[in-house]
């Protein structure tokens, strides 16, 4: 609960910061202005900062083209998108067409989108007259598979990669060097490594009757993110130093109290990290999923896929703009709110020099 | 006090405990073998099984289930080698890495260079925004690539180019300077390779810059001010303080996405299957293909096996001579 009450505050703050960035930016023009009245900066010097910041803004947009591109798309449905008129569709046509289409038809939140409907109850336990809602009659949509992969995935990503790597930080045992360098080997060795070994996992998952499972397929990626993980927390932990263990120790906290009030509050930014690349492992992988479950099953990333490969040459790009947003959503949310800590567990302290 | 105990117990049972290759120190141990556990049987197991398939002729799904292949030893991998497919893919999977390396590293320099300079205004919002694609899921994004690459006339970047086209011919600019509109992205060998090249640097680019970023941030503002003191110009700055601060951090972000190029599946993939003519079938896109287009299972586990065996070479001389592993060995 305290935990999210933290993020919520973490999101307002960050927000709060936003909104004021305006301002901020206006006392920069001015105190800009004031120094160029009383000598103490020369137009050449103002001129220089302001050519290298519109640089920059350009930059900026050039990079994030894509992101624009895309989410204007996802407003123009019923509109020919690619027009004579140029790349972008007529703002007087934008609306949310493409949206309702996703929570209302396609599979997104429950099966051709049938939410259930209110119902009118007479009598019964709730008053004279009460509202119900009725259940969806075909059944939850592809956002439910998605959670439910990604919380094994959560789960026993991170059952394993945090206490393994508090162990490599700070324990000495048999064998500690070895794992480690071979989790370091297989680092950069994820998505990738799982398309390789497709062939062999489908066969192995079918001979064991595990496909079409989504509990085994939330372990699989969840394997398949622990030699990253565990070594980029592992690094984050080295920067922690031993001695405030120790300092704690001495004022007679327990081994289990170190880890509580010293370790994981240290690691915060790290765990951060490790959170948004364990969610993305489970979130975002499509062809293993698409492979190895039924349609029934389909998690939002193989759904995404199929939209966007129903046509041979043709993707309905409106929809497909759409349901990618509300699907890259709850990452982006969390990215937004810890972005900081993605800068700052991302750095790899003692990799620098 | 407990293992004195139990000493007391026995002598035989202290003799098997001193013969133990871990003793009650190795407690964290138990910490990382479940990880171990799991990874070895989802990652390490499948390898070893594909090697095996890859020793046999599996032609269709049922046999490499069913079990009714039959070993045939290295013949696959003797096809392999006289399959031109297999070292056009080669060859064309090491330009990729190599061509989007070099492209990726000065892009991110650049942008870490800029989003760090001390005249921008809000480039720590700038900064935000600029790792966001980071955050974005690949297939979502390569998708949107693909559309901004569309070969039609009114596709992003043919549109864009037909600007420029007008722009420069209003100038009067001679025609060599001009683009050959529509251009078929992604049905041109060169034109589709461009194409992966610059996605798979704007998937990358962001890694990069957050390492760059965050190293060029420790470099001491006092540095400068001596050099500037110095009379060192810009480029002189670049060369003595910069570069030493960020060779480092960036040999280490190249490793790791190098290795991740390598094995890009879903640029080819989901934009023209490794097209056109198979000629820009990168070696994981060649591996399924042969897999689930041609059924050839044991060519397709064969491929498979030289791609990870490349990858794991080249993880293993940048882990031994890149640094990768520095903090290994400390306590």
């Amino acid at each position: 609960m305290s935990a999210i009450r933290s993020f919520a505050a973490l999101v307002a703050a960050k927000l709060v910061a936003f909104a004021t960035a305006p301002k901020r930016f206006v006392v920069t023009v001015q105190r800009a202005i004031y120094d160029l009245r009383t000598g103490k900066r020369t137009p050449w010097d103002v001129a220089k900062s302001v050519l290298m910041t519109l640089f920059g803004l350009a930059m900026v947009l050039v990079l994030l083209f894509p992101l624009f591109w895309i989410f204007a798309a996802s407003l123009a449905e019923g509109t020919r998108l690619f027009t004579t008129s140029g790349i972008f569709p007529d703002p007087s046509t934008y609306n949310l067409g493409a949206y309702r289409w996703v929570i209302f038809e396609s599979d997104f939140f429950f099966v051709d989108g049938d939410w259930g409907y209110p119902q009118l109850v007479l009598g019964g336990s709730g008053g004279l007259v009460s509202f119900r809602w009725a259940g969806t009659e075909t059944g939850p949509g592809a956002v439910f598979n998605s959670l439910y992969i990604v919380s094994v995935t959560l789960a026993a990503g991170f059952g394993m990669i945090v206490p393994a790597a508090y162990a490599f930080s700070r324990r000495k045992f048999v064998g500690r060097k070895r794992i480690l360098y071979g989790y370091v080997l297989f680092t950069q060795i994820g998505a990738g490594l799982s398309i390789a070994t497709l062939v062999a996992l489908y066969s192995l998952f079918s001979s064991y009757g595990l496909t079409n499972n989504l509990f085994v397929l939330g372990l699989f990626y969840a394997a398949s993110a622990i030699p990253f993980n565990t070594w980029l927390l592992k690094t984050y932990m080295d920067n922690i130093p031993v001695s405030y263990e120790e300092a704690a120790m001495v004022d007679g906290a327990s081994f289990f109290d170190t880890i509580r009030e010293v370790i994981l509050p240290l690691t915060k930014p790290g765990l951060a990290v490790v959170l948004i690349f364990v969610w993305l492992a489970g979130w975002n992988e499509f062809i293993i999923a698409q492979t190895l479950l039924r349609p029934e099953n389909y998690p939002l990333s193989v759904e995404l896929y199929n939209i966007a490969t129903e046509g041979r040459f043709s993707t309905p790009w409106t929809r497909f703009a759409a349901f990618a947003n509300l699907f890259a959503l709850p990452v982006a949310i969390v990215y937004f709110a810890a972005q900081r800590s993605v800068e700052d567990g991302l750095s790899f302290g003692g990799m620098e020099g | 006090m407990a293992s004195s105990q139990l000493d007391v117990g026995g002598g035989g049972l202290s003799r098997l405990r001193s013969a133990l290759p871990f003793s009650g120190h190795d407690w964290g141990l138990l910490l990382v073998i479940p990880g171990v556990i799991l990874f070895s049987s989802f990652m390490l197991y499948p390898i070893v099984y594909l090697f095996y398939i890859s020793l046999t002729d599996a032609t269709f799904a049922g046999s490499v289930i069913g079990g009714g292949a039959e070993l045939i030893g290295l013949a696959n991998y003797a096809q392999l080698l006289r399959d031109p497919q297999f070292w056009s893919s080669m060859s064309t999977t090491w330009l990729f890495v190599a061509v989007s390396l070099v492209v990726k590293v000065f892009v991110a320099v650049g942008i870490a260079l800029l989003l760090n300079h001390a005249r921008v205004v809000g480039k720590r919002y700038m900064r935000a925004a600029v790792i966001v694609p980071l955050g974005f899921p690949g297939i979502f994004t390569i998708t949107v690539w693909r559309g901004m690459f569309s070969d039609a006339r009114f596709g992003v970047f043919n549109t864009v180019l037909g600007r420029y086209n007008e722009f420069m011919s209003a100038l009067s600019a001679p025609q060599v300077l001009l683009f050959d509109v529509p251009i078929g992205f992604l049905s041109g060998r060169w034109e589709a390779f461009f194409a992966y090249v610059t996605t798979e640097v704007w998937l990358a680019y962001p890694f990069m810059v957050i390492i760059i970023v965050s190293a060029l941030q420790d470099v001491p503002e006092s540095l400068h001010e001596a050099a500037m003191v110095d009379g060192a110009g810009w480029l002189q700055r670049f060369r003595t303080v910069t570069l030493p601060a960020i060779k480092g951090p960036v040999l280490f972000a190249s490793i790791l996405t190098a290795a991740t190029s390598f094995q890009q599946f879903l640029i080819p993939w989901v934009f023209n299957r490794g097209g056109p003519a198979r000629q820009n079938e990168l070696i994981i896109v060649y591996g399924y293909r042969e897999a689930i287009s041609f059924n050839e299972f044991g060519l397709s586990a064969a491929i498979l096996i030289v791609a990870i065996a490349f990858v794991g070479l080249f993880m293993l001389v940048a882990v031994r001579y890149g640094g990768l592993a520095e903090g290994v060995g400390e306590q």
